[in-house]
This record gives C-alpha cells, sequence and structure tokens, in this order.
C-alpha cells in the first residue's frame, strides 16, 4: 500500500509539473510579455524589480523556465496587476472561498442525487421514473448560468428568500456570534451551491438508479430477499453500501466539472471565489493572476483525484491494486 | 428505520436553523447619532490616495475622509467666492486681486490627533501640481503660482491673473493631505503605497476597512470639529455592474443608489416600498471619444480618425435622439457639446451635428471610402473602416449604447468591435492612447472651465484628454471665456470654443442623463449636491424612531 | 412570422420526423437499433437534432428578419411574443426567433467543428497508444492525464485573455484541442481490446502498415465509443461556448450565440424574460437530446454495459 501511495503520489506530483510547463510555454508563446505590468499601469517600482528578478524576465528561455519553477515553489506566483496584492494572496483569499461553494455543491448534490436514485430505483420503469428521469435529463442539461440568473432573480430579488449575492452581509457580520455567522454564511451560501450541486444532482441520479438496480439483480441482494426481511431495508441497507463506493471517486473527480462551473456561478451570484478571481482577472487583463488561477486549478485538480483514489483504496480492499 | 432517520434529519435542520435565525445581532445603539448607511457603489475604487485618482467611486469614499479648504453650496456658483461654505479654512479675504489669504480653523484635526495646519494645505498643492504624482487635476490649478504657510494657520494662494473663478480653482479639486504622513513617500510611488488603502485624514468619517471585491467600512468621527455625523457607519458596497446595484437597493440589501438610470428601472425603483426618490440635475453627460493618435505609436495620427470627414461622418449617422429616447426614454437630454444641464453653458441652439446618413455616406465616399470587396465594410488603400470600441464592463447603458452605435455604423458601411473591459483598464488604456473609440463617461465639476481644460486642451495629454484632441482655436476661445469679467462675455467665448469642438466632431455627444438616487426611506435630510452626491452625507439623519437592525448594531 | 418562415419550420420537423421513421425502419433488421430505439426519449431526441439542425441549415429561410437588424429601438423594444414576433424582441428591437435560428448556425457548427478536431486527435492519439504500446503508449497516456488535470475553464480563460482578439474559428479550435482526452481513452481501450481479440494480429499478418491496420481496421471497430463521446462531447460543448460568450469571451455581437444572447438578455430578466428564456431552454433542449441519443447509443452498442 505504501508503495503504491507513493507511486501515486509521485505521479500526480508529474502531472502537475506537467502543467505547469505548459502554462510556462503558454505564456511565451502568446503576443507581449504577460509577467510585466500593462504600460501605462502605476506600479510600484521596487516591486517591478522584484518581479523581473524572480521570473529572469530579460534572461533566456530555459533560465526563465527554471526561475519560474522555483518561484512557484516558494510560493510566488507573481504580483497581480488588478489588485494591490500579490497573486498568490488574492488566490489564497479566494480558494476557500470555492471551496466551500463546490463542498455544499457537493452535499446537495449527492443527497439530492441519492435520495433521487433511490426513488428512481424503486419505481424503476414505471411513470414516475420516466418522467423523473426526462426532467433530471433537462435540469441537467440546462446551462449553469442561465439557471443562476433566474434562482437570483426568483429567490434573491423577487422572494427575497436569500441574499442578492456576496459572501456574507457587510453591515452585520462583524457584530453575530459564531452561530450566527454560521448562518449567515449558510443563508449567502444556499443559493450558489443549489445552483451548482442542482446540475451535478441531476446526473448523480441517473447515475445512482443505474448502480442501484444493477446492484438489486445481484445475488446477495436475492438471497437477502428470500430470507424475508422488507424490500426497503434491503435497497437500503445493502445495495446502497455496496453502491455508495463510486460516490468517494465521484467525489475526487467532480472537481473538474465543480471548477468550470464555479467560473459562471460564481460571477453570477458575486462570490469572491477562484472562479470569480479568474474571471474578474481575465477583465482585468491581469495575467499573472490568470495563469495562477489555472496552475492551482490544475494542482487542485490533481489532488481531488489523488485523493479519491486513496479512499477509494482505503474503501474497499478489492481495488487495492497499482494503478496503471 | 428510514422513516425514524428521516424524522432525526428534519428535528436536527430544523432545530439548527432555529437556532441560527434567532441569532439576530444584538444591538442596543439608540438615539440620534446611530444609523448604518449601505451605499450600493457600481465599481470598486482603485485607490484612496485623493490626487491620483478622478473615479468618481474613489471620490464618494474620499470626500468621506478628507476635507477640502472650502466647498460649493448647493447653488453651485462657481463666480466669485460667496456661494462657499468654510471647511478647513474658518475664513478668507483678498490680500490683492491677485492674492487670496486662508485662515486654518484650529479646531481642525487629522485623525491620529494632529492638529491640521497650512504646511499640509501647502504640502497637498505642491503634489498635486507634481508631475510625478501625475494628478489629473494638476491642470485645474495651473492658475495658481503658489501656495506657501505663512504661519501655521494662514495659507496664502498666489494667482498669475485674476478672474471670476478664482475662488473656485483654488478651492475646488485640492483636497488637504497630512504632510506629516506624506512627506516621507516618495511621490513616484505613492499611486501603490500602503497609504492609499488605509488613509489617515481629517473628515467627517474614519477608515475601518476595505475588504477587496466587498466593502469599504467608515466609521463616524465623533469629535469632527464641524459636527459629529449623525450616521455612525458608512458602508460602500461593491456591486460588479448597475443591475446588481439596482437590485440590491431594491431588495434592501443596500440603502442608496446615486443613479437609477433608465425609466424602468426608476419605475422599479418607485414601486418599491422602502424607498424614496431624490431626482437631481443630471452632473454626468457621456460621449463616444476619438482617438486622435494611432494606438500603435502615438507619434503618428490614428489612420481612421485623423480625418475630420471620417469624424464628421461617423457624428452623423448617429440618430442621437432616437437612441437616446429608446434607452431612456425622457430621463435624459442630448447634450450640445460635452456638457451636462448642470452647466450655465448649456445652449440647445447651438450648431450640432445632424443626423443624415445619406450625408455621411456620401462624405464617405468623397474621402475614398469605398467598399471595394462587397463585404459591406468601406475600405481604401488596403485599410478597413473598421475599429474597436471601449466599453466598461460596469455600465449597462454604455454597453447597450455601444451595441445600439454598432448598427448605426454598419449602416454606412464602419464595422465596430465592441472591447468590453474592466473600468481601471478602461482608465489605463485611455490614457496612454491605447484605443480607437472609448465610450467615457464624465461626472462633472459644477464648472466647465477645469473639466473642459481638463478633457480637450494639450494640458490634459496622457491626463483626461483621451483622444490627444488639440486645436489652437478652442484653446485661445478657451482662454477668452476664462479671463472674461462678465457673464455675457464669457457666454460668447464657451460658444465660439464649443462651436469649434463641433465642427470639429472631436466626439459625439450622446447623452446627459436627469439623474435620480433611490435613498431608503427611513433616510432624513437627504440633500443631494448634483456635481456630488456624496458630498453632504455628513448631514444627513436617521431619527432616532425611524431606527432598524442594522442601524442599532454595535460594532 | 410570414410563410416562408413557416415553412421552413415545417420542413424542419419534417425532416426531424423522417429520420426517425427511416432510421426506424432499418431498426427492424438489427438488434443493436432495435435496442436504440427502446428508449423513448433517444427517438424524440434524434428528431429533436434533425429539426434543429434542419431549421439552423435552412435559417435564411426561417427568419423573418436578420438577425443583427434593430428593428425599431424605440416602438419594439422587448416586446412579448405576438404573432409577428413568436419569441418576442429583445432589448435592441432584434427579433429573437431569427436570432434563435440563426444563433443555432453558430451553436451547432462550433459544437460539432470542435468535437470533429476533439475526436480526431483523441482517435488518432488514443489509435496510436493502443497500437504501439510501450513507450508511445506510456507517453500519450500521461499526456492526457496531463489533459484531464486541467479544469477546462480555466485554460481557456487563460487563451483567451493571453490572445486578445482571438478569431472565432481559431476559437473553435482551440476549444476542440481541449477536449480530446476523453475519446483517446476509450478509443486505446477499445484498441487494447481488439488486439486481444486478434484483429490486430491478423491485419499485421497480412502484412498491412500500420498506419492501414489503424485506419482501415481498428477506428471503424472502435467506432462505437468514439460516437458516443463525439455525441456527449458536442452537448459540453455547446454549454461550454455559451458560457464563454455570456462572459463576453466567446461569440461577439452581433453575431448570435445563444450564450451570447443569454447574456445580452440578463439586464431584463425581470421585464423581458423571453430573451433569455428562449435561448436558455435551446440549449437545455439540445444538450438534452444529445445526452439521450448518447445513452441510448451506449446501451445499442454495448449491450452489456446495461443501464435501465
Amino acid at each position: 500500500m505504501g508503495a503504491w501511495l507513493a507511486r501515486r503520489s509521485l505521479a500526480a506530483l508529474a502531472i502537475v509539473l506537467a502543467v505547469v510547463t505548459f502554462t510556462f510555454l503558454l505564456i511565451h508563446l502568446a503576443p507581449g510579455s504577460p509577467f510585466l505590468p500593462p504600460p501605462g499601469r502605476p506600479v510600484d517600482p521596487d516591486a517591478l524589480l522584484r518581479t523581473r528578478h524572480t521570473f529572469g524576465l530579460d534572461r533566456p528561455l530555459p533560465v526563465q523556465y527554471v526561475r519560474y519553477l522555483a518561484a512557484l515553489l516558494t510560493g510566488d506566483f507573481g504580483p497581480s496587476y488588478s489588485r494591490h496584492e500579490t497573486a498568490a494572496a488574492a488566490l489564497a483569499g479566494a480558494i476557500p472561498n470555492t471551496l466551500l461553494l463546490a463542498g455544499a455543491a457537493l452535499v446537495i448534490d449527492f443527497s439530492l442525487g441519492l435520495a433521487l436514485g433511490c426513488w428512481q430505483a424503486a419505481r424503476a420503469r414505471r411513470a414516475g421514473d420516466v418522467i423523473a428521469g426526462s426532467v433530471t435529463l433537462f435540469i441537467a442539461s440546462l446551462p449553469t448560468f442561465w439557471l443562476a440568473l433566474v434562482l437570483l432573480l426568483v429567490f434573491g430579488e423577487r422572494l427575497r428568500w436569500f441574499p442578492v449575492g456576496g459572501l456574507s452581509d457587510p453591515v452585520t457580520y462583524a457584530a453575530l456570534p459564531w452561530i450566527g455567522k454560521l448562518g449567515d454564511r449558510a443563508w449567502h451560501l444556499a443559493l450558489p451551491a443549489l445552483t451548482l450541486g442542482l446540475v451535478g444532482a441531476a446526473g448523480t441520479a441517473r447515475y445512482q438508479r443505474a448502480a442501484l438496480l444493477e446492484v438489486l439483480g445481484r445475488d446477495f441482494v436475492r438471497t437477502a430477499r428470500a430470507k424475508g426481511l422488507r424490500e426497503r431495508r434491503v435497497l437500503l441497507v445493502h445495495a446502497l453500501r455496496n453502491a455508495l463506493l463510486p460516490f468517494i471517486t465521484l467525489a475526487g473527480l467532480a472537481f473538474p466539472f465543480l471548477l468550470t462551473g464555479a467560473v459562471l456561478v460564481e460571477t453570477v451570484f458575486a462570490w469572491p471565489g477562484m472562479g470569480k478571481l479568474a474571471a474578474d482577472a481575465i477583465f482585468s487583463r491581469d495575467y499573472p493572476l490568470v495563469t495562477a488561477s489555472a496552475v492551482i486549478g490544475s494542482a487542485m485538480v490533481v489532488t481531488g483525484s489523488l485523493l479519491a483514489d486513496v479512499l477509494y483504496a482505503v474503501a474497499d480492499p478489492r481495488t487495492r491494486v497499482p494503478a496503471p | 428505520m428510514l422513516g425514524d432517520m428521516r424524522r432525526i434529519v428534519w428535528t436536527a435542520a430544523a432545530a439548527l436553523l432555529a437556532l441560527a435565525s434567532a441569532c439576530r445581532p444584538r444591538g442596543g445603539c439608540s438615539g440620534d447619532y446611530c444609523g448604518t448607511l449601505v451605499v450600493a457603489l457600481t465599481g470598486e475604487p482603485d485607490v484612496l490616495l485623493p490626487p491620483i485618482t478622478e473615479q468618481s467611486e474613489s471620490q464618494a469614499v474620499l470626500d468621506q475622509i478628507f476635507l477640502k479648504v472650502a466647498d460649493l453650496d448647493t447653488t453651485l456658483n462657481t463666480f466669485g467666492d460667496s456661494a462657499f461654505t468654510p471647511l478647513i479654512a474658518r475664513s478668507w479675504e483678498w490680500a490683492d486681486p491677485k492674492t487670496l489669504v486662508f485662515h486654518i480653523d484650529p479646531r481642525a484635526r487629522w485623525q491620529d490627533g494632529t492638529p491640521v495646519t497650512a504646511t499640509d494645505v501647502a504640502f497637498s498643492y505642491d503634489a498635486y501640481v507634481d508631475p510625478k504624482v501625475n494628478s489629473p487635476y494638476a491642470g485645474s490649478l495651473r492658475q495658481i503660482s503658489a501656495v506657501t504657510a505663512r504661519d501655521s494657520l494662514t495659507a496664502v494662494f498666489r494667482f498669475r491673473q485674476h478672474y471670476p473663478e478664482m475662488f473656485y480653482d483654488a478651492v475646488g479639486a485640492l483636497r488637504v493631505l497630512p504632510a506629516h504622513i506624506l512627506r516621507g513617500v516618495p511621490r513616484e510611488q505613492w499611486a501603490t503605497a500602503a497609504f492609499g488603502h488605509q488613509p489617515v485624514g481629517d473628515g467627517p468619517y474614519r477608515f475601518v476597512e476595505w475588504k477587496p471585491g466587498d466593502h469599504i467600512e467608515l466609521a463616524a468621527d465623533s469629535t469632527f470639529f464641524l459636527g459629529r455625523p449623525h450616521i455612525r457607519r458608512l458602508i460602500f458596497r461593491f456591486t460588479s455592474n448597475q443591475q446588481v446595484a439596482v437590485s440590491q437597493t431594491i431588495a434592501g440589501d443596500a440603502d442608496m443608489i446615486s443613479f437609477l438610470g433608465p425609466p424602468d428601472v426608476v419605475a422599479r425603483a418607485r414601486a418599491a416600498p422602502q424607498l424614496a426618490l431624490y431626482p437631481y440635475r443630471g452632473s454626468v453627460h457621456t460621449d463616444l471619444v476619438f482617438n486622435f493618435v494611432d494606438p500603435a505609436d502615438t507619434t503618428r495620427p490614428h489612420p481612421l480618425f485623423a480625418e475630420r470627414d471620417v469624424r464628421r461622418a461617423l457624428a452623423m449617422s448617429v440618430d442621437r435622439a432616437r437612441l437616446l429616447q429608446s434607452v431612456f426614454g425622457n430621463l435624459a437630454r442630448v447634450p450640445p457639446g460635452p456638457m451636462t444641464p448642470m452647466w450655465w453653458i448649456w445652449d440647445t441652439t447651438l450648431a450640432q451635428t445632424k443626423y443624415d446618413t445619406t450625408g455621411a455616406r456620401w462624405l464617405l465616399e468623397r474621402q475614398g471610402w469605398r467598399d471595394s470587396d462587397g463585404d459591406g465594410i468601406r475600405d481604401k488603400n488596403g485599410v478597413k473602416l473598421s475599429f474597436h470600441l471601449l466599453v466598461p464592463t460596469t455600465s449597462g447603458l454604455r454597453r447597450q449604447y455601444a451595441r445600439l452605435l454598432q448598427d448605426q455604423f454598419r449602416k454606412v458601411g464602419a464595422e465596430v468591435q465592441i472591447d468590453e473591459v474592466e473600468p481601471n483598464v478602461l482608465d489605463t488604456r485611455a490614457r496612454t492612447g491605447q484605443f480607437d473609440a472609448v465610450l467615457a463617461s464624465w461626472n462633472t465639476d459644477p464648472s466647465p472651465s477645469s473639466g473642459i481644460a481638463q478633457t480637450w486642451t494639450r494640458e490634459g495629454f496622457g491626463r483626461s484628454n483621451w483622444g490627444r484632441y488639440y486645436n489652437a482655436d478652442f484653446e485661445r476661445f478657451l482662454a477668452q471665456a476664462e479671463s472674461s469679467k462678465t457673464r455675457p462675455q464669457a457666454a460668447r467665448a464657451w460658444r465660439g470654443a464649443m462651436q469649434v469642438l463641433n465642427s470639429d466632431a472631436a466626439g459625439i455627444w450622446l447623452y446627459a442623463p436627469d439623474n435620480i438616487a433611490a435613498v431608503h426611506r427611513r433616510v432624513a435630510g437627504v440633500v443631494i449636491r448634483p456635481d456630488a452626491w456624496w458630498a453632504l452625507i455628513r448631514l444627513w439623519r436617521i431619527p432616532g424612531d425611524r431606527l432598524i437592525a442594522r442601524d442599532r448594531l454595535e460594532r | 412570422m410570414n410563410p416562408r418562415a413557416w415553412l421552413a419550420v415545417t420542413l424542419a420537423i419534417a425532416a426531424g420526423l423522417a429520420a426517425v421513421a427511416l432510421l426506424r425502419r432499418r431498426a427492424a433488421g438489427r438488434p443493436a437499433w432495435r435496442r436504440f430505439f427502446r428508449h423513448p426519449p433517444a427517438a424524440i431526441g434524434i428528431a429533436l437534432l434533425v429539426s434543429v439542425t434542419a431549421l439552423a441549415l435552412l435559417a435564411p429561410l426561417a427568419a423573418p428578419y436578420a438577425p443583427a437588424a434593430q428593428l425599431d429601438i424605440i416602438g419594439l423594444q422587448n416586446q412579448a411574443p405576438s404573432l409577428l414576433h413568436p419569441m418576442g424582441t429583445d432589448l435592441y428591437s432584434r427579433d429573437v426567433w431569427s436570432r434563435l435560428v440563426y444563433g443555432a448556425r453558430i451553436s451547432l457548427a462550433i459544437g460539432a467543428l470542435a468535437m470533429a478536431v476533439a475526436v480526431t486527435v483523441g482517435a488518432v492519439v488514443g489509435a496510436l497508444a493502443g497500437y504501439f504500446r510501450r513507450s508511445v503508449d506510456a507517453v500519450l497516456m500521461r499526456l492526457v492525464d496531463v489533459g484531464l488535470a486541467v479544469p477546462r475553464m480555466f485554460i481557456l480563460l487563460m487563451i483567451v485573455a493571453l490572445w486578445e482578439g482571438l478569431s472565432l474559428p481559431m476559437l473553435v479550435l482551440v476549444i476542440g484541442l481541449t477536449g480530446w482526452f476523453a475519446t483517446s481513452r476509450l478509443v486505446r481501450a477499445e484498441v487494447l481490446s481488439l488486439r486481444e481479440r486478434g484483429f490486430v494480429e491478423s491485419a499485421r499478418a497480412l502484412g498491412a502498415s500500420p498506419a492501414r491496420v489503424i485506419f482501415r481496421h481498428v477506428l471503424p471497430n472502435a467506432a462505437a465509443p468514439i460516437v458516443i463521446s463525439a455525441a456527449l462531447g458536442i452537448g459540453n460543448v455547446i454549454l461550454l461556448e455559451s458560457g464563454l460568450s455570456f462572459l463576453g469571451l466567446g461569440v461577439a455581437p452581433p453575431i448570435p450565440s445563444w450564450g451570447n444572447m443569454i447574456a445580452d438578455g440578463a439586464s431584463e430578466l425581470a421585464t423581458a424574460p423571453w430573451s433569455t428564456l428562449f435561448p436558455g431552454l435551446a440549449i437545455g433542449l439540445v444538450v438534452m437530446a444529445l445526452n439521450a441519443v448518447a445513452d441510448a447509443l451506449r446501451d445499442a452498442l454495448d449491450p452489456s454495459q446495461e443501464t435501465a
């Protein structure tokens, strides 16, 4: 297990390195010099000097590459020209918010998806199943930003059930007790997480339904049925346990989808996470920040899938084989 | 079993929800000095240092923190010195026609306790005109030859000549800076210095915190020498665009918004029960500004717009009245020049470019712009009549106008690509001349003199004169207007100047909206000065009997 | 709506129904097709896709107005759906139906072309990896791992930012080049399984060159997973392009795409919802149809992976 873990981690690192190299090449293929401030933008001359030195901007390409790697290793992603802080600081502030949003979205995704999948599996091929199947398929096919706009208008502005964007209430947040803070955060989190999770839930429901139906046909379930246990119990206790395993994998693999969706959802809801940061960075032509987001995003995806593999291996002894 | 589980889950969720919602923020403030005002701002300030920035979002925050020497009252009469209220200066007199002496109020203090002195005033003037600071306001101070501190409480302004708006030029742009703090910061670093994110001022409000991307919070200074502000907390909430700002105000997440815009938005605001609407004379005008120099090489003229007839043709192809009606209904006016109705020189009898697409096409043909390849876009010597229009992402109105203009230009054979960028990027590109055409919105001063000079004369190159327009006749008229001793004399000179701008088609004057602000009903004493809606917030009150939950909060 | 537009709509619907009827007849003789049509959503999906494609092709006929034409910016702004404008008009008094139809051209074309690029690259890479194995396989699959690790939107944002003013064809190419990874894995797996079944060996024994083996024998047999991933991929590309256009980074005005129609209409969501409703629904329905078809295909072409 230890050797496998070591190999898997090394592979993950290699992938991240490859992504970084690719990003580096992309930056240098692009016209202009992205790491320098756009002309006319006021810049602290000391900071500019440091940037030039750290990234070796006047040196030949291989030197720049080495410098770039070294800088990334020390956590220096360059300055952010649109915000008055380094790219790393901007990301450090934004990543927790995206993780929070993604986490909440995953919770909604799985709970809704699981519930719906069970419900559909219990009524396989009857009217309820077919209708639910079509509806979930439709929701899974909707553009997330459109859904976000509609939800924001209906539940935010019209019904006032949820606030119109933002992370927390600037007026009251500081003065709330910790549980109030939690409540305020949750209230602001609800709508964006629902938007992001809803589309995923539709997909999860379909997957779960299929997995449950497959498991229901298996021998051990028939044995349980023969023993005379109630259908419900059979379904839940036995079938679920087996069908749950893929969830772990799904969670790890959901990262790319969640990050992509986050860009649009965060922009609509003004949720200050990585996605909104990247989009704002584009509008501000802040190249160091854009590339930093891409690199960190990839690192998160790789870490997510590594975690998923590890958890899966821990949970299911049958799969403790070296990865191909 | 499933039923049990479900019951447990639901009870737990309900309990948590009840607990969380029962947590109202505790607040015990009562009386007339409570009050939290949440202002919805479109966009975010770039830096909180007065000489550096001319963005109105920054000014809204800055003018709560920093004071001017004296300021206009609501009559906005910029001639002479009778319509000004004392701020840092308690009184003033004229030692001679070209020398102005201010007596500083001894009660004025910086928020770190140090008294405000005449040295601060002299230091501030020096910084504003320093090329290393490159302040956009430097041009408005050009008639002042020197500012000195005779003693700690006496500041002396010396002018180059005597003219009607001398006093306004002295006090209008200059916010006094703390010399004892800023003296140690090298001037080239002012734009990025830490002070710009944690300013220390002498005004009615103190800086509390700035959460980037979210909000800026200010707190009332209870020892403010001109009277303790009634509203205890000021929170400026940033929104990514006008619609979200309006949405927040209507939903009650913000208490005020300074500008509503199109008629359907005004109708929505009117329908919101908690909002009161305050119309005020429009102080904003938006124009399409042509770049006279080549963005790729600012020493060369622009390949398209250096030709006067091309500009005129494009101006003639825009049905400004129709566009205005489509976007604003009757809530805006077509400007006869780059001006707002707030200015006394507003004159709809000025000769303007008429809407005439036939004439536009004829002009273009005559200049050799013909569609040689049948793609609908004119070209000449291999150059297409195609250009980029720079627009900010935050302004829904300008984005809408961009699309409408795109269609108008297409009808005469010009192709437009719309570039939507963040306001700071637009600002940088415009100032450095990296654009073809830009939709610029100006929140104007009460007096035309400094604004027009900054925007349309050589003074403004690299600052507010984005297009690098220069016309000697225009500058002559302007000089005449400024030195005129009587209004009618000045009026004639202004007419001449505007006539030059119009016949040159230096820009296309698109709209001057009648501003309507929406403020929560509980706020009393709302006075809005047309040129600076934020200027008198320190006088607004939320009476003790109208407090709501957010007002009572103690921070 | 004028008679020509109605004619175009009728033709499109007829085309969709005809396609389904035709395929159903073909299905009689083949078990795979029958399995495909056991899913009602699949048939509806095919009909919808063919109809929408036909409509897009017939756009000049189906659209009574030019998509960029601002008809009457004072009198015809934000008009609710009516007989003359069945889907209403938007903020700039442009006919929503006409824009939807022309937008279909753009969105579908981008989807199909980008996916064509992705499938081609993915198939070639997967085939090469599966055929040559060992070092070639290792290198190529590492590349695929890297590709799958990068969140697609972020890399697209980066490219769009670095290369300002990217033309539409280049955008399509870039979208395609960021989406071939899943296809390559599928093709590789297929190639490896074909290897096991001896196809490759026999072809080699007959003296065929690697290229011939790959293109004449392997790829046609790997068609199944390719088609399925293509169907799903087009849906993804349509969603991606609409997201980019919504952010203002995709198709530029005045050319309509379903994504930028939603962006333009977002400010009017409260007062004129039809300008965002119809493009949103269109995207949802087309992507749903593609997903349904892909599901049914998966079933039909590989019954061992029964999902119902």
